[in-house]
């Protein structure tokens, strides 16, 4: 019974629901807030101290507002898009160990890291379906456009993410985690160039800076958003930011140790906790660091860097780690 | 542009003899006053004598019974007017679009406003006005009631017409579209990603200022035309200024055109930063838009200190300008220029050396010179195109020919090209401005002058930030002018973007689109 509710506590307080949607919000001021400081302006302000409540009150005001359901959209997909892959964002983010377990097991399963990649893009399928449904111009536009750059970019973003999982031997999350804390030697230092490359693959699932095509507003309005009003408006926001919480978790998870670090006093969950949110903001910073310093390509430009630059860089860094997995690391570790 | 050394008056002379009148030293070098139809046989030895004769504006005024088309040509030396006329019971001429193309929208646009028809125009019909405008209906014409003007309802669903190239898909950018800040149309044809055609339709805020300006005292009208264009509104004020000054004969004291050139300068400063960031907003760079609009509001500031206001800087009128520059001011204006210079290479590194930026403007939206030269195009667009016109060098107007400045032009033709040509000019009118400053004449800065103008008539060209811009001024001896007709940089601009937009790619039309830096409140007066 214990356990039940303990089962309970932990999918929907903490590590959970509540703790995953706090995190979010947190993560979506300080994006706003680097940005505006980076470009130098003052960013959110005014609700709670330093603005911290902005993304918040963004969110309860897009579901006061009102509802339209386009009478050319298709009802059904167009209304159910939204929640849908927000849920399944929340879901994958489930699996990744926060506080030194994940929260519904211990340790996941064996294969748990391509399941996560699987729902990842499940959701940005769900986001293309969403655009595409609301039948309008730009709606259409912009969601071809999230479908064709996602399909060239999650094939190098597998690939890379199995540099780590070759190098742990493991494609369970919570062993590539434990692998590097166990060693103390983070996949960072490791297998650098795997971690450029996949920051740069993030960028481009995440559909930011530089490419950030699929909803530039100079040409497509509002991209796959441009007809979505409301609470389904607020949750297409929701789930993007929990893609970037997402992605940022999968660095942390795979290249920089997951949350384990060292544990001074008292319980271990809290320090992981803690090491796993301060790793998260590093590379939210990095990301959003390089979403302030680059102009958007050209969805061309986009494509051709993805197939003659990306793809083959993720191949050869997948070769590189297989010969240095068998002949070189068993010199040194 | 002093390059050329065909005598222009002296060949029509020889060629025409005795079937054109020549009046010299009015409306430009001279006013040349032709029949319908032989205006288009002087036109054509203009064309023939000198590569680089363009059409600067067409205006239309009504005469009486008779309504006139005068063609306001620029050569690479001089500057004349072909006068030309129609009846108003038949208001026929030939076009001239297909001896120089730069002339379709200006016929266009007299066409709607008096309905002079131009036999031969390649694509007639409304421009300016809207679909329901009445036939028959001329605004321009002074014979027009307000009360008769009785709009034509319009047919609840437009026809949309389908091209009958499958493949082919018709994409509308406007007249609500993020990418312009203006309402204006530009339905585009795509073949897959790539531009085939470009349409425009302008007139969605239209406000009839020229005919306004008819009913008004010049005072009034000085404020009226500023009212143009938010962002170079000492130009469009000096503009009529400059004209109106022209038929009174007066020369303002030297204090005032120096007091003048600040204000234009300050105009041209505001406006370059306001561009230059605004093409990074268009390419996805956002930071870099910020920096530049960070930059931009000391300058505004500037304008304030001069001028006592921030925006509509009022500072023109007609003898001068309306306030002086206190001497303990110039110590700010120095500093704060200063301060911008030591910014500007940061910005040229960016455009230099930013990877993904050149990768969005390098060889987008290329314009070759003989493009820029057979459109008419002016400004920077034509200046990033290698074809030299700056009327401050060509023809130097209020105290230019005393300033020390570099014509700026690049070759490349590409947006690219046409934002660094901005680049260069902030850093020539910070130059302009510390010469002036530091120069200032003593004496008076203002005129008094007589509130009616003796009857006649003037032009007045000038350097705006986005090009050349060109007023007329008719007077007919009262109070109000009789006619005041001005052409914006961005009229003269917009055929440039329709010719390289065709075979570019659709992403690309915002970027090539903005570093014409189209002003769509100037194109519609």
């Amino acid at each position: 019974m214990i356990d039940f509710f303990m089962l309970i506590f932990r999918i929907l307080i903490f590590p959970g629901f509540a703790f995953l949607l706090l995190l979010t919000l947190f993560c979506d001021w300080m994006e706003r807030k680097i940005e505006a400081r980076l470009q130098n302006r003052v960013g959110p302000m005014v609700a709670g101290p330093g603005g911290i409540l902005q993304p918040l009150a963004d969110f309860i005001k897009l579901l006061t507002k009102e509802d339209i359901t386009p009478r050319a959209a298709k009802k059904t997909i167009f209304k159910f898009a939204p929640l849908v892959a927000f849920t399944i964002m929340v879901f994958a983010l489930c699996f990744i160990p926060i506080d030194g377990a994940s929260v519904l097991s211990a340790n996941g399963f064996s294969g748990d890291l391509i399941i996560i990649l699987a729902f990842a893009t499940v959701a940005n399928f769900l986001l293309f379906l969403a655009g595409w449904a609301s039948c309008n111009p730009y709606g259409t536009i912009g969601s071809a456009r999230v479908l064709t750059q996602f399909l060239g970019y999650d094939i190098p973003l597998f690939l890379i993410a199995l540099t780590p999982a070759f190098i742990a031997g493991s494609l369970q999350i919570a062993n590539i985690a434990a692998f590097q804390s166990t060693h103390l030697l983070p996949f960072i230092l490791l297998a650098p160039w795997a971690f450029v490359l996949f920051i740069i693959t993030m960028q481009a699932e995440l559909e930011k800076d530089p490419f950030d095509v699929p909803h530039s507003e100079s040409e497509l309005v509002g991209g796959l958003e441009t007809e979505f009003t409301g609470a389904k408006l607020a949750f297409l926001h929701l789930t993007r930011d929990v893609q970037v919480i997402f992605g940022s978790a999968l660095v942390v998870e795979l290249f920089l140790g997951g949350p384990y670090g060292p544990v001074f006093f008292g319980a271990s969950w809290f320090w992981f906790t803690l090491w796993f949110v301060l790793k998260l903001l590093v590379v939210v910073a990095i990301t959003e660091y390089i979403t302030v310093v680059f102009a958007r390509l050209r969805i061309d430009q986009v494509l051709s860097g993805n197939w003659r630059i990306l793809l083959p860089a993720a191949i050869l860094s997948l070769m590189l780690t297989v010969v240095l997995v068998t002949w070189v690391y068993p010199l040194v570790v | 542009m002093q390059n050329s050394t065909v005598d222009m008056i002296g060949l029509i002379k020889s060629t025409f003899g005795d079937k054109v009148q020549i009046q010299l030293g009015a409306l430009g070098a001279a006013a040349i006053t032709a029949n319908n139809g032989l205006h288009r046989d002087v036109l054509k030895t203009m064309l023939a004598a000198d590569e680089k004769t363009g059409i600067t504006a067409i205006t239309g005024l009504d005469l009486g019974a008779i309504i006139g088309v005068y063609y306001h040509i620029h050569t690479s030396n001089v500057f004349v007017t072909i006068k030309t006329e129609v009846t108003k019971e038949n208001p026929k001429t030939q076009t001239i679009v297909d001896l120089h193309l730069g002339a379709a929208f200006h016929e266009l646009e007299v066409a709607d406003l008096l309905g002079v028809v131009f036999e031969g125009h390649p694509s007639p019909g409304h421009f300016v006005l809207s679909e329901n405008w009445p036939e028959g209906i001329y605004p321009l014409r002074k014979d027009v009631k307000a009360n008769e003007i009785k709009l034509v309802p319009t047919p609840a669903s437009e026809e949309i017409q389908l091209p009958e190239n499958k493949r082919l898909v018709k994409i509308i950018i406007g007249p609500q579209h993020p990418a312009l800040l203006e309402p204006e149309k530009f339905a585009v044809t795509v073949d897959g990603e790539t531009v085939t055609k470009v349409e425009p339709r302008i007139g969605y805020v239209h406000r009839g200022i020229e005919k306004a300006a008819e009913s008004r005292g010049y005072m009034q009208d000085v404020y009226l035309m500023e009212r143009i264009c938010g962002i170079c509104n000492s130009c469009h004020a000096y503009g009529f200024v400059g004209a109106v000054e022209k038929i009174l004969k007066t020369q303002v004291p030297p204090r005032a055109e120096y007091l003048r050139v600040i204000a234009l300068e300050l105009n041209r400063l505001h406006s370059h930063l306001l561009t230059l960031g605004h093409a990074c907003l268009e390419i996805g760079y956002e930071t870099v838009f910020q920096y530049f609009w960070r930059d931009r509001e000391p300058i505004m500031d500037l304008i304030e200190l001069t001028s006592g206001n921030r925006v509509y800087s009022s500072l023109m009128t007609i003898g001068g300008v309306r306030r002086d520059l206190k001497d303990t001011d110039i110590p700010k204006i120095k500093t704060t220029l200063e301060e911008l210079r030591a910014k500007l290479p940061f910005y040229r590194q960016i455009y230099e050396n930013e990877p993904t930026l050149k990768l969005r403007m390098k060889n987008v939206g290329v314009l070759s010179k003989q493009d820029a030269i057979n459109l008419s195009c002016v400004g920077p667009v034509a200046r990033g195109s290698g074809y030299d016109v700056d009327v401050r060098k060509d023809e130097p107007y209020s105290a230019y020919a005393e300033m020390p400045f570099k014509e700026i032009v690049y070759t490349t033709g590409d947006t690219w090209a046409r934002m660094n040509v901005r680049m260069d000019e902030v850093e020539e009118s910070i130059n302009i401005i510390e010469y002036a400053v530091d120069n200032l004449p003593k004496g008076p800065f203002r005129l008094e002058l007589p509130r009616s103008v003796p009857a006649g008539e003037a032009i007045h060209r000038l350097e705006a930030p986005r090009g050349e811009l060109f007023y007329y001024v008719r007077s007919n001896g009262t109070d109000m002018p009789d006619r005041v007709k001005v052409r914006t940089p961005t009229f003269a601009n917009i055929p440039s973007f329709l010719k390289t937009a065709i075979g570019e790619s659709i992403a690309d039309v915002p970027a090539n689109f903005v570093s014409l830096d189209p002003c769509f409140s100037c194109t519609d007066r």
